[in-house]
């Protein structure tokens, strides 16, 4: 980053000004003292503080480049105190040698000069004082106003992120052929219509719970896919047959919440969706203390190449997959030549 | 109203007895048939020859377009679907009228009075397109589907190395050989991918990666040449998409 009082022509006015004053107050003050000529006062006045002015700017450098947040407060107080003697070192050096070359045959002036270096010592510690306090006022600032900008950036991004993982979640062609569904069986089998009106509301609200933030036991996501499957069951009839071979030693194993029901919802899709016959879709869990293994298998037709759709969902779960776990080995897909499989590893945190 | 002489075809049982009860004690129209599939959908219109069909769209194997491009001269057609984003292409497709799942016996009943109002005057020109259509034009084609002799063939887009055309039809070439379908190159232009297709001549539509390279063959004429070894024309605004598409 460019030194603030450098970056525009405004703060590079306001830093000359400041400094002009600073001089016009320091050749004021030699002048009423009396204890030097005019000429010398001006010279000095001019000479070690356009020095300091210089200096000051550099010292930017060290501030901004040593800015880093492991740094403790005592070995940056160290690191300040040497700066500053080398700083001071530096400019009262330069200063009494410039001042010297000019006035060397005054011995008043030059008397004057050597008795009142601790004095200069003493106001160089106070410039380097305030110039640092600015410089990191301003650091300081800019910071917080980046991070405020940066804020809502994120509160924006995790928003539309909720909004696009509700859409996903909830299929609308599956809630439409549902709810048409019902208003068929209102017609022919009353009690079945509110059988499934409760199915679908217990998934509509289970999906709408903000369950996908947080880790999930497996028994409640099996219960999940159950009420998905048997509305879709109900939708399709004996050609939807579910082979669940659910362990249930693995049911209190935690796995991300709303993740499997994207998947069993594209095996039906790839399976059901393009057969006339019977199509099978078997879901398997196996686990071990360290994971949680699922996986879900369903039948296509080779015959009937049918791709659209494929890739969003899974998409969403390796990249879901790849925050949590950190990991992105977790998804597997098989494409057999009848036959897609997907598993996907749970690591178990401890 | 006449007799009016129905087929549904839907894959679903529950939603072809919501069509069968919602018409059930409406007078002159009659259910011919019903069809769980586009095979059986083909079969029973050849053989029943109805005045209007209720039909869906997502169906296994043959969906509802796929259906109704295999049919010389189809009958009415309301499409029924829970799907919104067909509407464009059910209008292109001449239909009746496009109802959204789950919808009311009076919708239905409104849109069985069009095709019967149809079907009395004679009159086929596309209804106005209101309301339902949100959607850009329809999605991309997937696979097309061809009839040869009795069979019912499904050909990925993706193994279609080109189209070209031949009166009526399109000629559609593969590696494993060549399908006749009944359609325009315009049509074919409009639906498939243009990141995958590309339009060279009035009757060439090439797949882009199938492209060798471009031949001066006299001036100002340009021959294209395939990975198969093919040679095929280049009209000038043919050259200027294959100049802008592949910064030739």
């Amino acid at each position: 980053m460019q030194n603030p009082f450098l970056s525009n022509r405004k703060s590079f006015i306001t830093y000359s000004g400041i400094w002009v004053l600073v001089m016009g107050f320091h050749v004021f003050l030699l002048i009423i003292s009396e204890r030097v000529t005019i000429g010398f006062a001006l010279a000095d006045g001019i000479i070690s503080n356009a020095l300091f002015a210089a200096i000051g700017l550099g010292l930017w450098f060290p501030i901004f480049f040593s800015r880093s947040e492991k740094e403790k407060i005592l070995s940056s107080f160290i690191n300040h105190i040497f700066a500053c003697v080398i700083t001071i070192g530096i400019w009262i050096t330069l200063s009494y040698f410039l001042l010297y070359s000019l006035f060397g045959s005054q011995t008043a002036d030059i008397a004057f000069l050597r008795s009142s270096l601790p004095w200069r010592a003493g106001i160089g510690i106070l410039y380097y004082g305030v110039i640092i306090l600015v410089y990191f006022l301003m650091i300081f600032y800019r910071t917080h106003r980046e991070n405020l900008v940066k804020e809502s950036q994120l509160m924006t991004l995790v928003k539309e992120s909720e909004l696009s993982s509700l859409k996903s979640q909830i299929n609308p062609h599956f809630l439409f052929n549902s709810l048409n569904s019902i208003s068929s069986l209102t017609m022919i089998q009353p009690e079945k219509a509110q059988e499934m009106i409760i199915k679908l509301s217990d998934f509509l609200r289970y999906s709408l719970s903000n369950k996908d933030e947080k880790l999930t036991a497996l028994r409640e996501e099996i219960n999940n896919i159950n009420r998905y499957l048997d509305i879709e069951k109900i939708r399709f009839g004996k050609r939807l047959v579910v082979v669940m071979k659910a362990n249930e030693a693995c049911y209190d194993l935690k796995l991300p919440g709303l993740i499997l029901q994207p998947l069993v919802e594209n095996a039906i899709k790839f399976g059901v969706y393009e057969s006339t016959e019977e199509s099978v879709i078997e879901i398997t869990s196996n686990c071990n203390p360290d994971a949680l293994s699922i996986t879900i298998r369903n039948a296509y037709d080779p015959e009937f190449p049918y791709k659209k759709g494929e890739g969003i969902g899974l998409k969403n779960i390796r990249s879901r997959l790849g925050i949590l776990y950190n990991r992105d080995d977790l998804l597997t897909i098989r494409k057999g030549p009848d036959q897609y499989e997907v598993n996907i590893m749970f690591p178990q945190l401890k | 109203m006449e007799n009016l002489k129905a087929i549904i075809i839907d894959d679903e049982e529950l939603a072809r007895s919501l069509i069968r009860n919602y018409l059930k004690e409406l007078p002159g129209i009659q259910i011919l048939a019903e069809c769980e599939n586009g095979f059986e959908g083909i079969k029973a219109i050849s053989e029943l020859n109805p005045d209007m069909v209720l039909l869906d769209i997502q169906m296994p194997k043959l969906n509802g377009f796929e259906m109704l491009e295999l049919l010389e001269s189809p009958p009415e057609i309301v499409f029924i679907t829970a799907h919104n984003e067909f509407a464009i292409r059910a209008f292109e497709m001449n239909a009746v009228d496009y109802l959204l799942k789950p919808y009311s016996r009076d919708r239905l009943v409104t849109a069985v009075q069009k095709a019967a109002e149809r079907i009395r005057t004679g009159k086929r020109e596309p209804e106005k397109i209101t309301g339902l259509v949100q959607q850009p034009l329809a999605e991309t084609l997937e696979r097309i589907v061809v009839r040869s002799g009795s069979r019912i063939k499904v050909i990925p887009v993706d193994k279609i190395t080109r189209f070209e055309a031949q009166d009526d039809y399109v000629m559609l070439y593969t590696d494993e050989g060549q399908h006749m379908k009944q359609g325009t190159m315009k049509y074919f232009e409009d639906h498939l991918d243009p990141a995958k297709f590309i339009r060279i001549h009035r009757s060439h539509i090439v797949r882009i990666d199938q492209v060798t390279h471009l031949e001066p063959y006299s001036k100002e004429n340009y021959i294209l040449k395939l990975k198969n070894g093919t040679s095929l024309k280049v009209s000038r605004s043919g050259l200027k998409s294959l100049k802008d598409k592949l910064n030739f």
